[in-house]
């Protein structure tokens, strides 16, 4: 029956239990409030904060008034201690009040170890509103020790961590030498911007070392310390501070070094590639190129390019060409000379006298007077053509030994009325002491013809086997026609120029006239080297492309023979009359080609045609005369 | 008979040895002796000293290790001290409360001291460890430190007992010193008061005699044999 319990009776049981825990709870969370309420910190007695022993001999207990503001004046509350050292014992006051820090002193005589004490703080009238009771060695916090410093141990190998060895003394309070206190330590280290200390294990020696303390970092490092075996830790000492920053060891030089070989090494193989590739443009300063001759104004495209319209343009100094060939036009290039087709072992000595006529010729100065200047005495400085490059005149003067010919030749050279004048004049004086040439000259004088000054660049018709250059049949013509009329007063040993036979002759000569066809490419003034190639192979072509020749008289031989044994004034032909042309100046246009593909030439301006010549159908000069044939019209006149 | 009865210290001397050698750390390869036997290494006083206090300082912490242990159990209130004192069998046993007091003590008095200390405490603990090793509450960490502390209290006093025959034999302290405990200090194994003391406020109490140990010691070892800053 006990067994089984009637429904009612389990309804009943299950339908209270729930009420009777809802009190419960309720009366529990009552209970709480009211306990909160109650013991609140608005209203708080009296207590004892703490009581502390530094030394294990004396100790100090601390008061607090709490909430009861009027029992904070000094008196208000008291202090009653009891030692059970007898078994009777009484409650005494404290035996030494410090007010300013409601603190209760116990020192040496009333404190007694492993004695239990209890105390009391007791307001007016015995109402005692705290009491604690404790034996000293449990209150004992030792002080911190002192003296606190570090030292470092080693360095890692990897430079970035090192240990600290952390040395201090005990607390000066604490009598550890007797043996009284056994005191252990604790260290704490922290970085500095951490708020997490980290602690080492207690240990009663001290010296204790820190192992990884990270290079660069600044550390915090205090100590607290407390009595063996006990529980109690007393202050954090002062903190000292850890910092060890980045030392220049070996190790950290060999990063240096890396660094510095493999920086010069980029550096080295940069500079490499750099001169591999720039490689032309360091050619170009470290040797550089060595200027080629130039032509001032001449773009040497042109040259290569072959646009000779443009190159001839510019040569005859056209629009946007060069400036004339004039005289002044080389002011400041003394490397520009007038080719003179002098035998080499003369050309030396008299190559400053040449220049100096040269000079006096290209200025336009009466040439001076020597005897020594055999040559370009009488030459005139003038340019007869108006054409512009028609050469300057440098006067060839055959390198005639014998000072007759020489006399003769400068008495014979026609110049400018005024000036050969005078040059004759000069010659004239000069010769005096020969004799016999005066009248000669004189009658030079009264019958020269002002020839045409032709130029400076004489054309050379012939060379000499004793190294003289027969020049241009247009000086040759001034010479022919002074001699004509002084053809009485030859002299033994000058030239003896004839009649027209002689004038035939010398045009044999000057039938080796060349035109001299401009290569592009090639100068333009003959040299003597092509002088003397002309003079050799008279018939045939000259290897130079730029020669058309005209088909000369074989009489290379004679006037050179004649000139030198045959003392008769006279002068024969030895080959019959060669068709004779009309007298040319040195460069003349080619005016045309005709039929027989003979060349029609201009002849130069003012030349009153010779008696002896045949007439010819001069044309009128072109204004501009051309002296260079371009390739163009080198092909008309190729047969 | 002599012979046997002189041959007694000898045994217990090097019975000593053999546990000091064996529990304490180890100064020296040979063993220690007295007596100058053959094969030994005589220990001084000062070393014997040195390896008692060391004894004292370990059994110290071990026993405030048990208390703490035992704290954990019992919420101290503040009068419990007062209440604690009153039931410490050892209280009878004058001891000097501060450091004038031992150190103005004779030599004698404060060895005495100390052994009738560590000779009170050897049964209490003893039967301490047989309570804990039957009682299945405490683990076997406790149980073993309980059973450890006996023993230590054991070979501590042996060792007391070893100094203070070498210091009379070197003639610091006069008479001999004699390890009697007074009979009240003895409690009966069944008595009522055994049985009243629970055992956290054993723990405590040996707490605490073990602290006035380790500090007589010092005081003692201070004043015997002369070393800096005593």
């Amino acid at each position: 029956c006990k067994l089984v319990l009637s429904a009612a009776v389990k309804r009943r049981v299950l339908l209270t239990l729930p009420m009777m825990w809802l009190s419960l709870g309720w009366c529990v969370f009552f209970v709480l409030f009211w306990g909160l309420f109650v013991f609140s910190d608005d209203s708080l007695e009296p207590h004892f904060t703490e009581c502390i022993s530094r030394d294990q001999e004396t100790f100090r207990c601390w008061w607090s008034p709490g909430s009861f503001h009027n029992l904070s004046s000094p008196g208000a509350l008291k202090v009653f201690y009891l030692r059970k050292v007898s078994p009777v014992s009484e409650w005494k006051e404290c035996p030494e009040y410090i007010h300013s820090k409601r603190e209760c002193f116990f020192d040496v005589n009333y404190t007694s170890v492993w004695v239990p004490y209890c105390i009391q703080l007791r307001g007016q009238n015995n109402i005692t509103f705290d009491d604690a009771c404790f034996t000293v060695e449990n209150i004992v916090r030792p002080d911190p020790p002192v003296s606190l410093n570090w030292t470092l141990l080693n360095i890692s190998p990897s430079g970035l961590s090192y240990d600290v060895m952390v040395n201090w003394e005990p607390p000066p309070t604490a009598d550890v030498e007797a043996g009284w206190m056994r005191i252990v330590y604790e260290i704490q280290y922290r970085e500095r911007n951490s708020t997490y200390w980290e602690a080492l294990e207690v240990q009663p020696h001290t010296q204790k070392t820190i192992y990884g303390l990270h290079i660069g970092k600044e550390y915090e490092v205090h100590i607290r310390s407390r009595m063996q075996a006990f529980s109690k830790f007393g202050e954090f000492s002062d903190p000292i501070f850890i910092h060890v920053t980045e030392l220049y060891s070996e190790e950290t030089t060999f990063p240096l070094t890396f660094i510095l070989v493999f920086g010069t090494l980029g550096i080295l193989i940069l500079l490499m590639l750099i001169l591999i590739f720039q490689q032309q443009r360091f050619m170009m300063i470290l040797l550089p190129p060595v200027p080629a001759p130039k032509i001032k104004g001449i773009d040497a495209e042109l040259l290569k390019k072959g646009k000779l319209d443009e190159l001839n343009l510019i040569l005859s100094g056209g629009i946007g060409g060069l400036h004339t060939y004039a005289p002044d036009f080389y002011p400041d290039e003394p490397w520009v000379e007038f080719i003179e087709v002098d035998p080499e072992d003369s050309a030396a000595g008299e190559k400053e006298d040449h220049q100096g006529s040269d000079t006096q010729r290209l200025l336009g100065l009466p040439p001076p007077v020597s005897l020594n200047h055999h040559l370009n005495i009488g030459c005139s400085s003038t340019i007869s053509f108006p054409d512009d490059d028609s050469g300057r005149a440098s006067c060839y003067g055959p390198d005639v030994p014998n000072q007759d010919t020489l006399i003769l030749m400068a008495a014979l050279l026609p110049g400018q009325a005024e000036e050969e004048e005078a040059t004759l004049d000069e010659v004239e004086r000069a010769p005096s002491p020969e004799g016999g040439e005066s009248h000669f000259v004189q009658s030079q004088t009264a019958g020269s013809h002002t020839w045409v000054n032709t130029d400076f660049y004489a054309q050379v018709s012939n060379v000499m086997p004793s190294g003289g250059v027969v020049l241009s049949p247009g000086q040759q013509l001034r010479i022919q026609e002074s001699t004509l009329s002084a053809e009485k007063e030859m002299q033994r040993k000058g030239k003896e120029i004839g009649a027209c036979e002689e004038t035939g002759e010398k045009k044999q000569k000057g039938l080796q006239f060349q035109l001299l066809v401009v290569d592009p490419e090639g100068g333009s003034y003959t040299t003597e080297s092509t002088a003397r190639q002309i003079s050799a192979a008279p018939n045939s072509p000259t290897p130079s492309e730029g020669y058309q020749t005209i088909p000369p008289q074989p009489a290379d031989a004679k006037p050179a023979a004649t000139a030198e044994d045959n003392q008769s004034p006279y002068i024969l032909p030895d080959s019959p009359q060669a068709p004779f042309f009309a007298p040319v100046g040195d460069y003349t246009v080619v005016q045309e080609v005709d039929s027989q593909h003979s060349l029609l030439l201009n002849p130069p301006p003012n030349l009153s045609p010779h008696p002896c010549m045949p007439q010819q159908p001069l044309k009128a000069l072109p204004a501009t005369p051309v002296a260079y044939v371009t390739p163009d019209l080198l092909g008309n006149l190729s047969p | 008979m002599l012979g046997y009865i002189r041959s007694v210290p000898a045994v217990w001397r090097v019975l000593v040895c053999l546990v000091f050698c064996r529990n304490l750390t180890s100064i020296g390869a040979a063993p220690i002796c007295t007596n100058a036997q053959t094969g030994c290494q005589a220990l001084s006083l000062a070393n014997l000293f040195d390896r008692v206090i060391q004894h004292s300082a370990r059994m110290h912490g071990i026993s405030n290790d048990l208390h703490s242990e035992f704290e954990q159990y019992f919420l101290p209130s503040k009068n419990q001290i007062g209440r604690v004192s009153r039931n410490c069998h050892t209280s009878t046993i004058l001891t000097p409360n501060g450091k004038e007091n031992a150190q103005r003590m004779a030599r004698e008095e404060l060895t005495e001291v100390i052994l009738k200390l560590l000779m009170a405490w050897r049964d209490p603990l003893w039967r301490f460890h047989q309570g804990m090793a039957h009682n299945h509450d405490f683990n076997n960490f406790s149980s073993n430190k309980a059973l450890e502390m006996s023993d230590m209290v054991h070979e501590l006093r042996k060792g007391v007992e070893k100094v203070a025959d070498k210091m009379q034999m070197l003639g610091i302290i006069s008479n001999s010193v004699s390890s009697q405990v007074s009979p009240e200090a003895l409690l009966p194994s069944d008595s009522a008061e055994w049985h009243l003391m629970r055992d956290y406020d054993l723990l405590y109490c040996f707490r605490r005699d073990s602290n006035k140990v380790q500090n007589y010691l010092k005081i003692l070892k201070c004043r015997i044999v002369p070393e800096h800053g005593c």
